[in-house]
C-alpha cells in the first residue's frame, strides 16, 4: 500500500516538476533562429538607391511628384518578393531641447510588417545647400596668431629634393594660413633677420609665433648674423635662433631630416657648397642642433658636436615610423591624410626631454624604443619645437597635422539640422507570415 | 528500481527540450556568424588594397573597392574570384585551366587558375578553415533581358524587371556594334549606333532598327537600364557564322593582357580556319552611353590567328584599368562574321559571381543578404554558411 502511495507521490513530483520547467523555459520563436539582418538590408538598400542621388533629390520632392512613384518602384524591385517595407521621410529640425524630427511624407507596400521587423535610417542633404566649415583661429582667444614661412629666395634647401622651399612654402600657405591670424611669408634673409631682431614685417604680433622653416636640414642665415656669428661651424647661429624661440615664445617647425645642420646664404656663401654639389651653404653639422637646443633651454652657448639623432630600429631596412592614434584622429578631424607609414632615420633621443627641459605635448609618430620620430615639444618655460625627422623627401602634409596636433585649432561646422537642409529616411523592413 | 526508472522518465522528458534549445543555440549563433562575415567580406578591400588588379595571392580577404567606402565592390576582385557556376576550361596552348562564368555564346570571362583565388584561400584568409563552410553569390538586382521581336528589319524587346517586378518608366541607353566583315579590308570593322528610350508600364522598351537585317548582319546589342539609382545591364547578339570564332582568356591583370585564342583549340569543331578579328573597348559613361577607348595597334588591336601546333595565340593590352567591355568582332569571309565580348570588371556586363562550396546536402545553411554596388549596377550580395562541426555548441 506504502508502495503505491509512494510511486503515485513520485510520478506527481516528475510530472509537476516537468510541466513547472516546461513552463519557464522558453524556447525561442522559430523565426528568431535564423533571421535576416533587416537593418543591414534597409541600410544597404537605402545606400543603392541613393547612389547618384537620387533618393536625396526625391526626399526633397513634393508628394505629388513622380519621383516617389519612381522610388517604390524600384524598393520593390529590388527587395526580395517575401519583404514589406515602410519608408517614411522626416524633416529635422532644431529645437530648444533639442532636434525635432517632422514626418513628411511615407510610402509603404504592406498595411502592416508583420510580426517582426527592423528599420534602418539614412540622413540625407538637399542639393541646394552647401555644407561648410570655418575654423578656429590659432592666437583668437590667446596670444599669439602669426605664422611665419621661411620662403627666402636667397636660401637654398636640402633633403627637399623634387621640391623648393619656395614650392613648399606655398603649399604650406594653403594648408595652414585659414588656421592663423596673419600669415607672412618670409621673403628673403633680411626680413628673417628683421624678426629675429624682434622687428615686424606688416604690424603683426611677433610674440607666440610660429616659424617654419621650408629648407629641409638648411636654415636661412642673414648676413648680418653670418658676419657676427662667424666661429667656423656657424653652430652659435643656430643657438641664437634656440634663443629667439625661447625669448618669444616661438614654436620652430623642422619640417624633414636634421634640424639645423647647414646655414644658408646665396649671396653669402656664393662659393661654398655641402659636399654634395648645392651651392650658397654651409655645413654646421650636428653641433647646430645641439647648440638650438641650448638657445631653446635658456643656458650658455658651448659647442658640442656629438651626433644626437638616430634610426628608431638602427637598421636602414626597418626604420620604418608610423602615426600616432592622436594624429590619426585629426587626419579626420582636419581632413589631412598623409600616409600612416614613413621612413625615420634622423629621429631625436627622448634623453632631450630631460637634458633641455622639454615636455611632448602631442606624438606625430610614436614613439619608437627611446627614439621619437615627429613630435611637439614644449620647452618648461617658453618655446616650442617640432621637428619630423625623417628621410627624405617630405610630405608638407605632416608638418601641418604636427602643428595642428600642437594647436588644435577646433572648426565649427554647418549645421546640419538647419531647416530645409536635412531630411532623414527611415526604411523599415519586415517579413510577413506568423511565427 | 522505481525510482531509478522515474528518473530515467525524467530525463527522457527533459532529454528534447535541452536538445532542441542547444540547437536553436547553435544555428543562431550560426546566422550572428553569417551576417559578420558577410560584412567582414564586403566592408573590407583586402590586402593588398588593390589585389584585384594584380596578378598577387592577397593576404587579407575582402572584395570593397578600396576607392569608395560602404558596400561597394572592386570589379576586379570579383573577377578574380574562382567560379562555381562553369565547367573550368583548359587550353592546351597555355597549358592552363581556366574558371569559366559564362553567359551563353560570345559572352566569356575566363580567368587562370593561377590567377584566381580559389575557395580553400579565402577560407583560411577569413578564418573559418575547417569550421566553417560557405557560398557567395552576387547577382544582379535589375534584369535586363532582350528578345528579337522581328528580324528585318530589326526589332528587339528589352524587358527590365527586378525582383519579380517590372521597372516602369525605367531609362533605357543602348548601343547597337553592328559588323561589317569587308570594312577594314582583311580585317573586321563595326560601327556604333547610340540610343535611349524609357520602359513602359510592363517595364519593356522595343527598339526599332529599320536598316538592319537581323538575319543577315551579325551585331550585338547592349542596354543599360537605371530607375532610382539602380542600374542594371543587357545583351543580346546575333552573329551569321560561329564555326569559328575567337575565345578571349584573362592572361594578366597587372599588364592588363588577353589572350586571343581559335575556338577549335579550345572547343575543337568542324571545318577549322583562320579568322581575322579586330578589338575595341567601350566603357560605360556617366550618362549612360557607352564611349569607345581607342586602342593603338601595338597593343594587338587588329590580328589573324590560326588552329592547331605552331600557330601561337595572339595578346591584347586592354587600355585601362576603368571597367569596360572588350569587344571582338571576327570574320572567315565577306559574310561569314561575328562577335563575342569580355566584362573588363566583372559589373560591366552585370556577370553574377558564385564563390565558395556547394550547400547541398549541409544540415543547416543560413543565409543572409546585402545590397551592394559593383561599378554603380546593383547587386545582391547572399552568403549562406554553414557548420562544419556538426551539432556542437561553439563559439
Amino acid at each position: 500500500m506504502m508502495r503505491t502511495i509512494e510511486i503515485f507521490i513520485v510520478i506527481i513530483i516528475i510530472t509537476g516538476a516537468f510541466i513547472i520547467s516546461s513552463f519557464f523555459a522558453v524556447l525561442p520563436q522559430p523565426r528568431e533562429v535564423s533571421p535576416l539582418n533587416l537593418r543591414r538590408l534597409a541600410l544597404t538598400t537605402l545606400q543603392t538607391l541613393d547612389l547618384d542621388h537620387d533618393l536625396s533629390e526625391t526626399m526633397f520632392k513634393p508628394e505629388d511628384d513622380p519621383a516617389w512613384g519612381e522610388l517604390q518602384i524600384a524598393l520593390s524591385a529590388c527587395l526580395p518578393p517575401n519583404m514589406v517595407y515602410n519608408l517614411t521621410v522626416y524633416e529635422v529640425l532644431s529645437g530648444s531641447g533639442g532636434e525635432l524630427y517632422l514626418p513628411m511624407n511615407s510610402i509603404s507596400n504592406a498595411e502592416s510588417l508583420g510580426v517582426g521587423s527592423d528599420a534602418a535610417s539614412y540622413l540625407v542633404a538637399s542639393s541646394n545647400v552647401t555644407f561648410g566649415v570655418v575654423s578656429e583661429k590659432i592666437g583668437e582667444h590667446g596670444a599669439g596668431g602669426t605664422l611665419y614661412i621661411l620662403n627666402c629666395s636667397d636660401a637654398n634647401g636640402w633633403w627637399i629634393t623634387g621640391y623648393t622651399a619656395q614650392s613648399l612654402a606655398e603649399d604650406l600657405y594653403n594648408l595652414l594660413s585659414p588656421y592663423f591670424l596673419t600669415t607672412i611669408m618670409v621673403q628673403n634673409t633680411t626680413e628673417l633677420g628683421q624678426i629675429l631682431n624682434g622687428t615686424s614685417l606688416q604690424s603683426e604680433t611677433l610674440q607666440n609665433a610660429v616659424v617654419i622653416n621650408t629648407c629641409g636640414e638648411t636654415v636661412p642665415i642673414p648676413s648680418s648674423y653670418a658676419d657676427t656669428y662667424d666661429s667656423g661651424s656657424y653652430a652659435e647661429y643656430c643657438y641664437q635662433l634656440g634663443k629667439r624661440v625661447h625669448q618669444y615664445n616661438w614654436t620652430w617647425v623642422s619640417i624633414v631630416g636634421y634640424p639645423l645642420y647647414y646655414v644658408s646664404n646665396i649671396e653669402y656663401f656664393p662659393n661654398d657648397h655641402n659636399t654634395y654639389g648645392i651651392y650658397g651653404m654651409k655645413c654646421v653639422g650636428a653641433a647646430g642642433l645641439n647648440a638650438f637646443l641650448q638657445g631653446l633651454n635658456d643656458e650658455s652657448y658651448s659647442y658640442n658636436g656629438n651626433w644626437i639623432t638616430g634610426n628608431p630600429n638602427d637598421n636602414p631596412g626597418l626604420a620604418s615610423v608610423h602615426l600616432s592614434p592622436e594624429a590619426l584622429y585629426y587626419c579626420n578631424y582636419y581632413g589631412i591624410y598623409p600616409s600612416p607609414y614613413h621612413t625615420s632615420t634622423r629621429a631625436l633621443p627622448s634623453s632631450i626631454l630631460s637634458t633641455y627641459n622639454l615636455e611632448v605635448t602631442s606624438y606625430t609618430f610614436e614613439q619608437v624604443g627611446s627614439w621619437i620620430a615627429g613630435a611637439f615639444f614644449r620647452h618648461a618655460v617658453s618655446g616650442s619645437f617640432l621637428a619630423l625627422g625623417l628621410t627624405r623627401t617630405p610630405d608638407i602634409r605632416l608638418t601641418a597635422l604636427g602643428l595642428l596636433c600642437g594647436f588644435k585649432p577646433r572648426l565649427y561646422r554647418s549645421e546640419y539640422t538647419a531647416a530645409g537642409t536635412s531630411r532623414l529616411v527611415v526604411l523599415q523592413l519586415g517579413q510577413p507570415g506568423g511565427v | 528500481m522505481v525510482f531509478l526508472g522515474a528518473i530515467l522518465i525524467f530525463i527522457g522528458l527533459f532529454n528534447q527540450t535541452i536538445q532542441t534549445a542547444i540547437l536553436y543555440q547553435h544555428h543562431r549563433y550560426l546566422a550572428t556568424k553569417c551576417s559578420d562575415l558577410l560584412d567582414n567580406i564586403l566592408l573590407n578591400t583586402g590586402y593588398p588594397l588593390e589585389w584585384g588588379k594584380s596578378n598577387c595571392t592577397p593576404t587579407s580577404f575582402g572584395l570593397q573597392d578600396p576607392e569608395f567606402t560602404q558596400y561597394k565592390l572592386s570589379p576586379f576582385s570579383l573577377m578574380r574570384l574562382n567560379s562555381s557556376l562553369g565547367e573550368p576550361v583548359y587550353y592546351p596552348k597555355t597549358d592552363s585551366y581556366y574558371s569559366n562564368i559564362t553567359m551563353g555564346f560570345g559572352k566569356y570571362l575566363l580567368v587562370p587558375y593561377t590567377l584566381a583565388v580559389n575557395y580553400s584561400t579565402a577560407s583560411r584568409l577569413l578564418g573559418i578553415n575547417g569550421t566553417h563552410g560557405f557560398q557567395l553569390t552576387i547577382t544582379p538586382i535589375i534584369t535586363v533581358s532582350i528578345s528579337e521581336v522581328q528580324s528585318n528589319p530589326l526589332e528587339l524587346v528589352v524587358d527590365v524587371t527586378g525582383a519579380g517586378f517590372p521597372l516602369s518608366n525605367a531609362g533605357v541607353s543602348y548601343c547597337l556594334i553592328m559588323v561589317d566583315p569587308t570594312g577594314g579590308e582583311e580585317y573586321p570593322a563595326y560601327t556604333m549606333e547610340y540610343g535611349t528610350t524609357y520602359t513602359d508600364d510592363k517595364g519593356s522598351a522595343l527598339l526599332n532598327f529599320p536598316a538592319v537585317d537581323g538575319d543577315a548582319e551579325s551585331y550585338v546589342l547592349i542596354a543599360y537600364a537605371h530607375l532610382c539609382g539602380l542600374i542594371g545591364v543587357g545583351y543580346h547578339e546575333h552573329v551569321t557564322y560561329d564555326e569559328n570564332y575567337v575565345i578571349p582568356f584573362v592572361s594578366d591583370f597587372e599588364k592588363r593582357e588577353v589572350i586571343i585564342a581559335h575556338s577549335y583549340d579550345v572547343h575543337g569543331g568542324d571545318n577549322p580556319a583562320e579568322i581575322a578579328y579586330n578589338a575595341t573597348f567601350v566603357l560605360l559613361a556617366e550618362d549612360f552611353t557607352l564611349r569607345e577607348i581607342p586602342m593603338e595597334n601595338s597593343t594587338g588591336k587588329i590580328g589573324k590567328i590560326n588552329y592547331g601546333e605552331g600557330k601561337p595565340y595572339k595578346k591584347i593590352t586592354i587600355p585601362t584599368y576603368n571597367p569596360g567591355i572588350l569587344v571582338i568582332t571576327y570574320r572567315k569571309s565577306a559574310v561569314m562574321c561575328g562577335v563575342v565580348l569580355m566584362p573588363w570588371g566583372i559589373g560591366s556586363m552585370a556577370f553574377p559571381i558564385s564563390f565558395g562550396d556547394d550547400p547541398f546536402g549541409q544540415e543547416w545553411v543560413t543565409t543572409d543578404t546585402r545590397q551592394v554596388i559593383v561599378n554603380d549596377v546593383a547587386y545582391q550580395a547572399k552568403l549562406a554558411l554553414w557548420s562544419l562541426e556538426g551539432y556542437r555548441v561553439i563559439g
